[in-house]
């Protein structure tokens, strides 16, 4: 009985239905596009930022005259001592011996190897951080140890620095754009549907003095809400999925494609539009009715 | 009916009985003011029986309007008490007062139809929302169409009907449900003089047949020709109640 009440006054007011139906649309195409791109961004500085590493060189005899080569039992202090360091991530730690460094060596410059009658490279650790950014903590606390056999520690300051600032800036600046955005959508819509009751208020007048109880007055209204939403929240779904079928094709063309960096999986992303939608429509008729039930 | 033939020549004013079980309508002592110390009904007392056909009279601003909305519920009295069927609106919870409004039929000056449905549809509406059943509504619907004279004009819209025919739906709608009481705001004040008499004509029926009707009125003519019952008000004071009254003093 009451869906066939709302069925009714949805088709009797049709302008009204299309309207809060557009800007639910409207609401959720951005909402969801704001959602991917974040996430999308958000996932490349974390990979980015996973690449940070910490370098910690040993002795050789060329780099340290004094102390000469660093000895296994060094490097294997060393090893003990960074796994020990807080705020390195479990398992964080790798050894690359001199061979290895000069068969990566070779491997990129084959040039600058060629000739070489000894192996001038150090061996080394390359020490991951829990953290991206507390990078510069652990370097710092590690060249405060001043471990024997240790030449120098590197972090690579400046690129680790501006990676973190736009991450952080980055994900800041999604957070706060996904908060005003939904914000703005809800107002929006509660406005069109307050719009829509508001042109009604004489109907629902005339159903409170013949009887009806709130929730069949309002029932109508909040299906009719919910039914706005989920069509709106649909077409902002296909609106989007046409676009991620045509111009992501074409965008991620430029990127090296990197598969670890990925947007939030499109499914959870038109879940949660379904969601918002659902809970805009018909939360904010419900809500927006009750001014109006006070006869 | 509950009229005495002791009514003489003289008007006289109706002593307040007790509410007892015969009784529809009960006012005691009701004060409304509205808020910036507007005054609309200053301790106004007085009783309706089951059957009664009473009107309603007064200027504009004498507080009629204020009394069939404390009579709904949809103002609480600033003080006094008031009963309809027996049951003391200041107690009756926010959840009872669609039940209230059910088993009150109410007739208004702009009809106050639902302009996007059929007359049938506006009857069908009231049996609607206290959970008629379908088939029920469909036996019912016919039935006070045409006993309200429309039986031809059931799936007009109200934009289709004239203001006769629109206050005759609205009344099948008031009374579909065989509410014991009828509260009417003024609903000759929109129709022409013929369509009135036959709109008062039906009520005369429905009270007739039962229903305790209250009448707010301006229809001079029709309140002298009736002789009923007249409470007139003026400044938010009762200052008469007459068994047979007439619409101003003679």
């Amino acid at each position: 009985m009451v869906f066939a009440e709302s069925l009714r006054s949805l088709t009797a007011n049709l302008s009204t239905t299309v309207a809060a139906t557009m800007t639910v649309l409207i609401g959720m195409f951005l909402l969801g596009l704001f959602i991917a791109l974040g996430t999308w961004v958000l996932s490349w500085s974390d990979h980015a930022a996973a690449k940070l590493r910490i370098k910690v060189y040993m002795c050789t005899d060329a780099t340290c005259p004094k102390t000469g080569e660093a000895t296994p039992a060094q490097i294997n202090g060393v090893r003990v001592k960074l796994l020990d360091t807080p705020g390195v991530k479990p398992g964080g730690v790798i050894f690359v011996s001199k061979e290895d460094a000069l068969a990566t060596m070779k491997q990129r410059n084959p040039d600058l190897v060629e000739g070489l009658t000894s192996n001038p490279l150090p061996s080394s650790f390359e020490v991951t951080p829990q953290r991206a950014e507390n990078v510069r903590m652990v370097s710092n606390s590690i060249r405060n140890e001043q471990l024997p056999g240790v030449e120098k520690v590197r972090d690579g300051e400046k690129v680790a620095d501006r990676i973190i600032q736009v991450a952080t800036a980055i994900s800041t600046f999604f957070l706060v754009a996904v908060i005003v955005l939904v914000v703005a959508s809800t107002l929006l819509i509660a406005n069109t549907i307050r719009l829509s009751i508001f042109s009604r208020r004489r109907e629902i007048e005339v159903m409170k003095l013949v009887g009806a109880t709130n929730w069949f007055v309002r029932g109508p209204f909040m299906i009719e809400g919910l039914i706005c939403g989920v069509l709106g929240a649909f077409s902002a779904i296909f609106l989007l999925l046409l676009g991620k079928a045509i111009i992501v094709p074409a965008i991620l063309d430029r990127f090296e494609a990197d598969s670890e960096v990925q947007a939030i999986g499109f499914g959870w992303n038109a879940l949660a539009l379904l969601l918002v939608g659902l809970l805009l429509g018909a939360v904010g008729s419900g809500l927006t009715l009750r001014r109006f039930l006070q006869v | 009916m509950t009229e005495t033939p002791t009514a003489l020549a003289e008007p006289e004013i109706v002593a307040t009985p007790a509410p007892g079980p015969g009784t529809m309508i009960a006012f005691e002592n009701v004060t409304k003011v509205y808020d910036p110390n507007v005054v609309a009904l200053r301790d106004v007392s007085f009783v309706i029986e089951k059957g009664e056909f009473v009107f309603i009279v007064g200027a504009s601003g004498s507080g009629k309007s204020t009394m069939i909305r404390l009579l709904l519920k949809e103002l609480e009295p600033t003080g006094g008490r008031i009963f309809v069927g027996g049951r003391d609106l200041g107690r009756l919870k926010g959840s009872k007062v669609p039940l209230l409004r059910r088993n009150v039929g109410c007739v208004f000056q702009d009809f106050k139809l639902l302009p996007n449905r059929t007359a049938a549809e506006n009857v069908a509406y009231a049996l609607k929302v206290q959970g008629e059943s379908r088939s029920s509504i469909r036996n019912k619907v016919p039935e006070v169409l045409s006993l309200v004279g429309l039986a031809d004009k059931m799936n007009s819209l109200p934009d289709e009907l004239s203001g006769g025919e629109q206050q005759r739906v609205s009344i099948a709608r008031a009374v579909v449900n065989h509410p014991p009481l009828l509260i009417c705001d003024e609903p000759t004040g929109n129709l022409d003089p013929d369509t009135s008499v036959g709109i008062m004509q039906l009520l005369y029926r429905i009270n007739r047949a039962g229903t305790t009707i209250l009448m707010v009125t301006h229809d001079r003519e029709m309140v002298d020709k009736m002789r009923k019952r007249v409470i007139a008000l003026e400044g938010g004071d009762l200052i008469r109640d007459e068994r047979r009254g007439s619409y101003g003093t003679e």
